[in-house]
């Protein structure tokens, strides 16, 4: 293709987010999938759909391994964008020994399943969800399990498990893969300490609702598949 | 409505109307964009496609901690010499993962990014690739170029439900010849360390992103090209 000169960043914009290449597999595709089991242990629902709203979050956390987090070899300097747009430090303070040693600093990442019972417009800076069901045994509460992952080849599926201990049924209508980073880091009185930052990954709604009566178990499952 | 039975296999394979290649829902993107300049500096050609391809050493990076903790499992990284480093993460000085800017100045142990990589030979597998398969040097010999800025994001870019960054990288033509690029790769300079340091693996030139070239990109002698990979959700 011969194009004319590049005279603006809009001009850029429109070659380096085209709109015309062919409607090919994404880069990542994405499903979220719900079983839902009676108190008896039957299944009464199995739903499964496409993930379809990912955050910039997810964007910016997927950015990580691309651009890394010095600036350079000798600048002991976040790059900029973590800072701006993840809002993480530019340097992260930590213990100076009295003598040259050696602690530092490292990050790290952790995913987990948020469920809700709202609804609310998609926008791609969303950090929550409409209205989060507490993790509890009260009345609209759900009882969250340890979150799972594992790996298969290029797909990441993160499950959770909850149970519905409240005498109340409760809709699930809404739901999310958060991330959660660490830095982790010798404190400045030498203690062990991790700063935690949350962000809302992806964002996608049940249309009818996951219904959980009392006493059911839901397993709620995301997965991530990357082209390989 | 009770189901119960015939749906034992759900958990082991991935439902094929998620993968419904004609009406794939738009997620995650990468787009690979070329510009190739003559020596006069005019436009001479755009080169666009879709990237396809994270690596094997893109995606163990991007595991979660649940991943080790509840597997007790580790991922591997293939440095671009082929030299591998098993790691896991965790929470405590046990964990293994990359390193953070401190203000320990003894304390930093520098992982950051090389460079998109451009090169003239091909690999039929980019998942499981750890280098490019021919390199183009960084030089003004015969069949080089000279590797020049980097561009990293400082920002996302919202347009609309599309969020996107790129990075991109310019490369001059010095050679006196032509110089054909036919696959191209995001390096990065690896170490990966617990918080305190007493393990550190300098794990050295990794390639994050490979991706095959649709079709040749020729870069004229006295000319340049430089390269865009633009990462975008909603696109």
């Amino acid at each position: 293709m011969v194009a004319s000169d590049l005279v603006s960043e809009e001009d850029i914009t429109k070659l380096i987010v085209p709109d015309d290449l062919s409607n090919e597999q994404p880069t990542l595709t994405a499903y979220i999938e719900a079983k839902v089991y009676d108190k008896e242990g039957h299944i009464i629902r199995y739903h499964r759909q496409p993930m379809r709203s990912p955050t910039q979050w997810l964007l910016a956390l997927m950015a990580i391994p691309i651009i890394q987090t010095f600036q350079g070899p000798s600048t002991y300097q976040a790059v900029s964008f973590l800072v701006n747009v993840l809002g993480l430090p530019s340097q992260q303070s930590t213990y100076s020994p009295p003598q040259y040693c050696c602690n530092g600093a490292n990050i790290l990442w952790d995913f987990s399943i948020v469920l809700g019972s709202g609804t609310q417009g998609f926008s791609p800076t969303l950090n929550s969800l409409a209205a989060p069901i507490a993790n509890g045994s009260g009345a609209g509460q759900l009882s969250y399990g340890s979150v799972s992952v594992t790996y298969s080849g290029t797909t990441i599926y993160t499950y959770v498990t909850v149970i519905n201990y409240s005498p109340t049924t409760i809709n699930v209508t809404e739901i999310g893969l958060e991330g959660i980073i660490y830095i982790q880091f010798q404190n400045t009185n030498n203690a062990y300490q991790n700063a935690t930052y949350n962000y809302l990954l992806t964002y996608d709604t049940f249309s009818p609702a996951i219904v959980l009566p009392p006493g059911a178990i839901a397993t709620f499952k995301i997965a991530l598949t990357f082209l390989g | 409505m009770m189901i119960g039975k015939g749906i034992e296999d759900i958990n082991v394979r991935i439902p094929d109307d998620a993968f419904n290649v004609s009406n794939y829902e738009p997620t995650f993107n990468v787009y690979l964009t070329a510009v190739v300049r003559d020596s006069e500096g005019r436009i001479i050609k755009v080169h666009r496609q879709r990237s396809r391809s994270p690596t094997a050493n893109f995606i163990a990076l991007f595991l979660p901690l649940s991943y080790f903790t509840s597997n007790n499992a580790s991922a591997t990284i293939t440095n671009a010499t082929g030299g591998t480093y098993s790691f896991s993460q965790a929470l405590g000085s046990s964990g293994i993962s990359i390193p953070y800017p401190n203000s320990n100045s003894s304390g930093n142990e520098p992982s950051y990014f090389l460079m998109i990589q451009v090169g003239s030979g091909s690999q039929p597998d980019p998942y499981s690739a750890y280098s490019l398969a021919a390199p183009i040097s960084n030089g003004s010999g015969a069949g080089q170029l000279v590797y020049g800025n980097i561009t990293l994001p400082t920002s996302i870019m919202l347009h609309g439900n599309t969020a996107y960054f790129y990075i991109t990288q310019t490369y001059n033509n010095m050679s006196g010849g032509t110089v054909t690029i036919t696959e191209v790769g995001i390096i990065v300079y690896l170490k990966l360390a617990n918080y305190i340091n007493t393990e550190v693996y300098n794990v050295g030139n990794t390639l994050i992103w490979y991706d095959v070239l649709s079709s040749p990109i020729s870069v004229p002698n006295a000319g340049s090209v430089t390269i865009y990979y633009t990462f975008a959700v909603n696109p």
